[in-house]
């Protein structure tokens, strides 16, 4: 059985009249097991292909070859199904009408998906919601399966009319997790990203057809280790006080506030979804009402929750002080992730005034981001940034943006945005 | 056979004389007690109901909390969670020792609180109501741990409960003539005063060169019977609803000493010498003979028992019937919060010590008389 543990950095101490609480909680698994195989119902696989006539010949026999290494990683026992994505969605794998439309994972069965996968090829155009639907409906053909994960690979833009994509993007959210990858350069990081986020998994670019074996057998090997199928975030806060807001912040930056579901007046659930041996951070953020120095009382109560089950509790305090040498202090993990997060919105937001030609404002922007990311060490946000920019001053955050970029380099930037580093505890 | 307790619907251990739970008396507890080897059963007077059963409906299930289940949050009433703080508010909750409550019926409660100066609270609080054929009865302990000794917070609540403990038998009645029924009556409170003494020598620290010590002060009603007994400078007052309030207990302090030598209690209270007292319970207790008072009420009034961290704001038994009648003019007949109405004044005045306040809301109704002395062939149950 999972264990999962909750560590709480904040500085608790507010001056007199002070209101908002900010805490991180570091949230721990351990002994999550394999996916499927804790006794709490199966694990479901969906490997989603785009086989839209962009795909050139190349990209077409990695995104094969990186299906097929998926296929490998899945756990024999697992149900699982392969989506061939266009302009609408076919169902490659299992070859069945009606009834179940997923099978479980067996030497003989991957053997048939991985010949499935060896006859794609690219053609038709790219509507996104139909592969979502078709997921949606396999998951649902086999009530058995309680953990619900795809892979999604595409190489273009979205051809659908406006809101489609949103539409399906909310009946599946909350349903199934998603990792999606963009292969080359043709395809949007806004849209890509927007899918990953609702559906609680992760965006980012292959430039060389070369990398996507090895990036899709990591995807499928982190999913297989989520032991742990459905986990939710729960914040307590007093009677008459506001949730500012709840943010994971590591591995990477993910807003939550918006995704709150009421427990009961004064809780809130976040989604999480499903739970490896790892840890995350949370950035909790609670407005009080100021109480008189020296009276403490408690800002938010943070739990881990799977099912109905706490399994772990963080306590969010507050305690009113008149000795600004306490109150002054900002906690170092607060700060640290305070950055992260401006550093993820600066490059997102520099890289957009970039693309829009308001040159002025990405500098500017950009110029911020650099100066973040040193200050919060974070090289590999440094090391992307560089290739956008040249750095005059990263103390000062004064920069140029390059003449000529290679476009593979700006997206992996804008993928890599939410990456955040810890603090060195 | 198990049965529930009549108070809390706790289940009761066989032949138990008292709820395990909330300490209500149980059952045919006055029987088993008093009717001891050498006892004689209290006289039961078919057909005549208990003077307060009117008033005070004393069996309510529910009524009583467990000491250990789920407390009410001090600042909104809310529930308070197993991580020391309210589930609705948020509020911190002080440490149980430094401020509990005890409503052992509707119509007694106990607030017992650190206060606002001292880190600690060694004040203690046991508090006891149940029914007897002579009327309900409310048994008030109160015992001030004495600052600066050694582990005096855990002595006092040991010695408190101690003495609540035997206080719970029915008063004897003695042998049928007020001089043997006050002299039964000394017997019970001198038991009570030695079990506080016993279990505070209990937890006294090997070569203690501080030895614990506490006041003490008890106030045992019983229909419109009341005795009280003290020893050192914590105190009993009977504040009528009517009529003039008045001081039962009588302080073994320096500043008594000094107002009987003629000095005004304000000058002597707030003098050099005003929190010195002459007698304490302890291993180094100069004696153990509680000064003892007995009174039969005939009227409603308000029967408290008070630490000095009360008292130091209001010791006048006039101006503390004065608060008392503002506060119950807020809370109404709740006990409970009277008491806490009084420890938010103490506090409100400095909190300078510990304050604890006990409170029985007595209510005869009008025309009652004191129990018939004479009734029955009865003898001192304590053999």
């Amino acid at each position: 059985m999972a264990e999962f543990s909750a560590t709480v950095y904040q500085n608790e101490f507010l001056p007199d009249g002070g209101t908002d609480v900010n805490a991180i909680v570091t949230v721990t698994c351990s002994g999550a097991g394999t996916a499927g195989q804790t006794g709490a119902g199966s694990a479901g696989e969906i490997i989603i292909v785009d086989t839209s006539g962009s795909m050139g010949p190349q990209t077409m026999a990695a995104a094969r070859a990186a299906a097929q290494t998926a296929l490998d990683e899945i756990v024999d026992g697992t149900y699982f199904a392969v989506i061939a994505g266009s302009d609408r969605a076919m169902l490659a794998y299992p070859v069945v009408q009606s009834g179940p439309g997923m099978v479980p994972m067996s030497p003989q069965t991957r053997q048939e998906a991985q010949a499935a996968v060896a006859r794609f090829v690219g053609s038709g155009g790219t509507a996104m919601s139909t592969w979502l639907d078709l997921a949606v409906q396999l998951f649902g053909s086999v009530p058995s399966v309680t953990q619900r994960h795809a892979i999604l690979l595409t190489d273009g833009e979205n051809r659908e009319a406006a809101g489609r994509l949103d539409t399906a993007l909310g009946r599946a959210t909350g349903y199934f997790q998603c990792d999606c990858r963009g292969a080359g350069t043709d395809w949007q990081v806004e849209e890509v990203r927007r899918i990953a986020q609702a559906l609680l998994g992760t965006v980012d670019i292959i430039p060389s057809p070369e990398q996507m074996e090895g990036q899709f057998r990591e995807m499928m090997r982190a999913s297989m280790a989520r032991g742990v199928a459905d986990a939710q975030l729960r914040v307590w806060s007093p009677q008459g006080a506001q949730v500012l807001f709840v943010r994971q912040v590591a591995p990477t930056v993910e807003d939550l506030t918006s995704r709150r579901a009421e427990v009961n007046p004064l809780t809130g659930a976040y989604p999480t979804g499903a739970w490896a041996d790892e840890s995350r951070d949370y950035h909790v953020a609670v407005r009080v009402a100021a109480k008189a120095i020296g009276q403490e009382q408690l800002a938010a109560r943070v739990q881990l929750v799977v099912g109905d089950t706490v399994l772990a509790q963080g306590l969010v305090k507050a305690t009113w002080s008149n000795d600004s040498e306490l109150t002054a202090t900002i906690d170092r993990q607060v700060a640290h992730y305070t950055g992260q997060t401006e550093l993820a919105a600066m490059i997102q937001e520099g890289l957009a005034a970039k693309a829009a030609g308001d040159e002025a404002t990405a500098t500017t922007k950009l110029g911020r981001a650099v100066q973040l990311a040193a200050a919060t060490g974070n090289d590999e946000a440094t090391s992307k940034l560089r290739k956008v920019v040249d750095v005059e001053s990263e103390r000062d955050g004064t920069v140029k943006l390059k003449r000529s970029v290679d476009r593979a380099d700006e997206m992996a930037l804008d993928t890599a945005s939410t990456k955040t580093t810890r603090v060195k505890r | 056979m198990t049965r529930p307790c009549p108070s809390c619907g706790e289940q009761l251990a066989d032949a138990a004389a008292f709820c395990e739970a909330c300490g209500a008396q149980v059952g045919a507890a006055d029987a088993d007690l008093a009717g001891g080897p050498g006892g004689v059963k209290p006289p039961v007077v078919a057909g005549e109901a208990a003077p307060f059963d009117a008033t005070f409906p004393t069996r309510i299930a529910g009524s009583a909390r467990a000491p250990s289940g789920p407390r009410p949050c001090l600042a909104c009433g809310g529930v308070v969670g197993p991580d020391g703080y309210c589930d609705s508010c948020g509020t911190k909750q002080p440490d149980e020792r430094d401020h509990f409550r005890e409503q052992p019926a509707p119509w007694v409660a106990g607030v017992c609180d650190r206060g606002l100066v001292h880190a600690r609270n060694e004040d203690a609080l046991a508090l006891h109501a149940g029914d007897t054929a002579a009327g309900p009865r409310a048994v008030l302990v109160v015992l001030d741990g004495v600052s600066n000794t050694d582990d005096s917070h855990l002595a006092s609540l040991a010695g408190a409960r101690a003495a609540r403990d035997v206080l719970r038998a029915t008063l004897p009645a003695g042998l049928g003539t007020a001089q043997s029924r006050t002299a039964a009556a000394a017997r019970l409170f001198q038991q009570a005063v030695d079990a506080a003494q016993a279990a505070i020598v209990d937890l006294t620290p090997d070569g203690s060169e501080h030895p614990p010590s506490a006041t003490f002060a008890a106030a045992v009603l019983e229909g419109g019977r009341l005795v009280v007994g003290n020893i050192g400078d914590s105190r009993v007052y009977w504040l009528p609803d009517a009529g003039t309030p008045s001081q039962l207990s009588v302080d073994d302090s320096v500043a008594q000493l000094q107002i009987e030598a003629g000095m005004t209690r304000r000058e002597a209270e707030e003098g050099p010498q005003g929190h010195a007292i002459t007698r304490w319970l302890g291993v180094d207790a100069p004696d153990l003979e509680p000064r003892l008072c007995e009174l039969d009420l005939d009227r409603p009034g308000w029967l408290l028992a008070c630490s000095d961290g009360l008292w130091n704001y209001l010791s006048e038994p006039a101006a503390l019937a004065e608060r008392l009648r503002l506060a119950a003019a807020d809370a109404g007949a709740d006990p409970m919060a009277v008491a806490l109405a009084l420890v938010a004044h103490a506090n409100a005045s400095g909190g300078h010590d510990n304050i604890t306040v006990a409170l029985a809301r007595v209510s005869p109704p009008p025309g009652h008389n004191a129990p018939d002395h004479a009734r029955g062939p009865e003898r001192e149950s304590d053999g």
